[in-house]
């Protein structure tokens, strides 16, 4: 029988047995769960490549494709031969005719039969189609791009972040995939790792698979659940991603350090998974796997230094004299990046808000899990990126759920102190905000309490895409009409610039009276 | 043969709870170890602590750092039983064992992995073992085995071993404890 989605919704609503319509209810087997979860919306490319494709990483010469191999996408671990034969191809068009690649690689058992292939000998600036091949079948085309070399006109890009499954359909990244991007940027909170929030379909349009996440299994077959939604996989089969995390790939507000046993096995179960779903390059670093190497610098022409940071894996705990939200390492690692950088537009991608943020009162913080939580650091950061006479750098941040633009201060409680940045943080992909009036009635006072801030609008949910040219930045907000709409229209809100060599950014003329709950300006 | 140097912190400087600067056989990635005695005493494990049965005069730990990091990079053979052709033809998996554990209530850890990689860096297989939990210790000082076995994945070409270590709550001692680390490779003949 086939199920109708919003019936069934309603009727198990009614009946209190949500926990038992919505898939991946205890006792139902992978095969059971996925028929539940594709009744309820969620759907899956023809196996074993039900996850799709992706690929990640672009450089000049070189590129990271993945897969995985999931005929069940819902089970902790697949009914698959140890290793399996992958093959792969790499081509200049989309029916892969033009080959300029090929080969085989090996899917594990142990890492969840996933793919990842570093694909060289490419030239830069190019579009790339790809495909794999395994066990007789054949997966969906992929698209990907190098990254350019020289002197280039322009970069478009986009950053993605907070895409909780339950608070709505991934509207945003179907229009990601639409969009004639260079690459796209995920900030973190790919998945998040708590249990089932109930209230479907009046409150939530679909729902996680059952409690609180905490074993390598359960992170697989969450990462599995969210990339049911078909537009998470078009966006990733559109475009090269640049990755970093927060903190709910693995639990909420965690510190990579500091954890007991129990605690450290379960963030190496979710290292691995997240791992295992990403189109991770991890192969240059010092350490391996189950902790892999985030952070990284890459080149977009000479336009762009692209530098990703990793908030999570190395920090201490918060509000600690001598706290560290990088690591010692990674700080180092930044500053001399800082020392060392070519005249270039310098974009941080960068997973929780760097800027200050007072409450709304003016007393204390909003959240110190944020740069507010390693005030120390932060001060030498931005110090050094002032001493050092760092130019045109642009943050790009997430985590929010809502959209904020700040200029970045090297003493946020110094009015007058240097402006060395721009920080845009971004709206969320569908994880909920605070309420309108919520964001009506401290719009206002966050502005107040907080100088630096330029913009706050809480209101709408969505992605921003950034155009950057040598003369100038400018960052589009994309908002989505309605969560609840696997297919809502996208517009642009409004748009900031920043242009080179000002530091400081300021509102396009033509969308400055869009809806926001405050402009400084 | 177990393809790791060192694996049973028998070698180099070390003896007392002192950190180390370095460990024959293996990179210090973050932190620094102690290879401490079983005769230490001072609440460290023993030789009547639970643990290998044959652990030689020390065993690792993760020194006064919060995190401490070993790795040691394994070149896998390139002729023979387990050589690249038999890895190439499925024909040749791996086991991997330590006895990892900690110091009774807390949940200071050691975690042993093993990521097996192609000729470019790229990871083909993994296993992680551990951390022990103090609960799994049963509450008490102790070294517990672990293992685990699967096929080398063909196109392997090397295995990067990674022992780490980690501090919970205050304190200074990291009280991470393994010993005993192997990796050894077995021919299949020819089940793939």
């Amino acid at each position: 029988m086939k199920l109708n989605r919003r019936d069934l919704l309603k009727a198990a609503a009614a009946a209190g047995a949500l926990n038992v319509a919505w898939p991946l209810a205890v006792g139902l087997t992978p095969a059971e769960a996925r028929e539940a979860a594709e009744a309820l919306g969620a759907d899956y490319d023809p196996a074993p490549f039900t996850l799709g494709v992706a690929s990640g990483d672009p450089q000049p010469y070189s590129v990271l494709l993945w897969t995985r191999l999931a005929p069940e996408p819902l089970a902790a671990e697949q009914r698959l031969p140890e290793t399996v034969e992958v093959r792969w191809t790499v081509a200049e068009d989309p029916r892969l005719r033009r080959v300029v690649a090929e080969g085989t690689t090996a899917a594990s058992a142990t890492l969840g039969h996933s793919v990842h292939i570093v694909v060289e000998g490419l030239r830069p600036g190019r579009h790339y189609w790809y495909g794999f091949r395994a066990l007789g079948k054949t997966s969906r085309v992929g698209r990907t791009k190098t990254a350019p070399t020289g002197r280039i006109g322009k970069a478009l890009f986009a950053t993605a972040n907070c895409q909780a499954f339950h608070d709505g359909y991934y509207a945003a990244h179907r229009a990601i995939a639409r969009e004639n991007l260079d690459f796209v940027i995920h900030l973190g909170d790919y998945i998040y790792e708590h249990g089932q929030v109930g209230g479907v379909p009046e409150s939530h349009v679909r729902d996680h698979d059952g409690p609180e996440i905490l074993t390598l299994g359960d992170y697989r077959k969450r990462h599995a659940l969210y990339k049911g939604d078909r537009s998470l996989r078009e966006a990733h089969a559109a475009h090269p991603w640049f990755l970093t995390w927060d903190d709910h790939e693995v639990v909420n507000d965690y510190s990579g350090t500091g954890g007991g046993a129990p605690f450290m096995k379960r963030r190496a179960a979710a290292y691995q998974a997240w791992y295992e779903h990403m189109p991770h390059r991890d192969s240059f670093g010092a350490m391996a796997l189950p902790d892999p190497e985030i952070h990284r610098v890459r080149r977009w022409g000479e336009l762009l230094e692209l530098t990703v940071l990793d908030l999570r894996s190395y920090r201490s705990a918060q509000n600690l004299p001598d706290g560290t939200i990088l690591g010692t390492d990674q700080k180092a690692w930044l500053k001399q990046g800082i020392d060392k950088a070519p005249d270039a537009w310098h974009v941080w991608a960068n997973s929780i808000m760097l800027s200050q943020l007072r409450s709304p009162s003016g007393s204390g913080y909003m959240f110190t899990d944020q740069w507010d939580g390693f005030l120390a650091e932060r001060r030498e950061v931005l110090g050094h990126v002032h001493a050092g006479g760092l130019e045109d750098l642009v943050v790009l941040t997430g985590d929010w759920h809502s959209a904020f633009v700040d200029d970045i201060r090297v003493d946020f409680d110094r009015p007058d102190s240097p402006l060395v940045g721009t920080e845009f943080t971004a709206h969320s992909v569908t994880s909920g905000a605070y309420s309108a009036d919520w964001n009506a009635t401290n719009g206002p006072l966050m502005g107040r309490a907080n100088p630096h801030l330029k913009y706050f609008e809480g209101n709408r949910y969505g992605y921003d895409v950034y155009e950057v040219t040598p003369e100038r930045f400018s960052t589009h907000m994309r908002v989505i009409g309605d969560r609840r709409d696997p297919a809502s229209p996208v517009s642009t809100l409004t748009t900031f610039h920043v242009d080179r060599g000002k530091p400081g950014s300021y509102e396009d003329p033509g969308t400055k009276g869009s809806p926001a709950q405050y402009r400084r300006d | 043969m177990n393809l790791v140097v060192n694996g049973d912190a028998e070698s180099g400087p070390g003896g007392g709870a002192d950190p180390v600067e370095a460990v024959p056989g293996w990179r210090i990635a973050q932190g620094a170890p102690a290879l401490i005695a079983y005769s230490l005493g001072g609440g460290y494990p023993t030789p009547d602590d639970p643990g290998p049965a044959a652990r030689g005069s020390r065993f690792f730990s993760g020194g006064t750092s919060a995190r401490t990091a070993l790795v040691q990079d394994i070149e896998l053979p390139a002729r023979g039983a387990t050589g690249r052709r038999e890895v190439d033809a499925g024909r040749v998996r791996y086991a991997v064992s330590g006895w990892l554990g900690g110091y009774a209530g807390q949940e200071d850890g050691a975690r042993l992995s093993v990521e097996f990689r192609a000729a470019d860096g790229t990871p083909l297989a993994l296993s992680v073992l551990g951390p022990v939990s103090a609960a799994e210790r049963l509450g008490r000082t102790a070294l517990v085995e672990c293992a685990a076995e699967a096929a080398v994945p063909p196109g392997a070409r090397g295995a990067r071993v990674l022992l780490v270590f980690t501090r919970s709550g205050g304190g200074t001692s990291n009280d991470g404890y393994a010993d005993a680390v192997s990796l050894t490779l077995h021919a299949t003949g020819g089940r793939p």
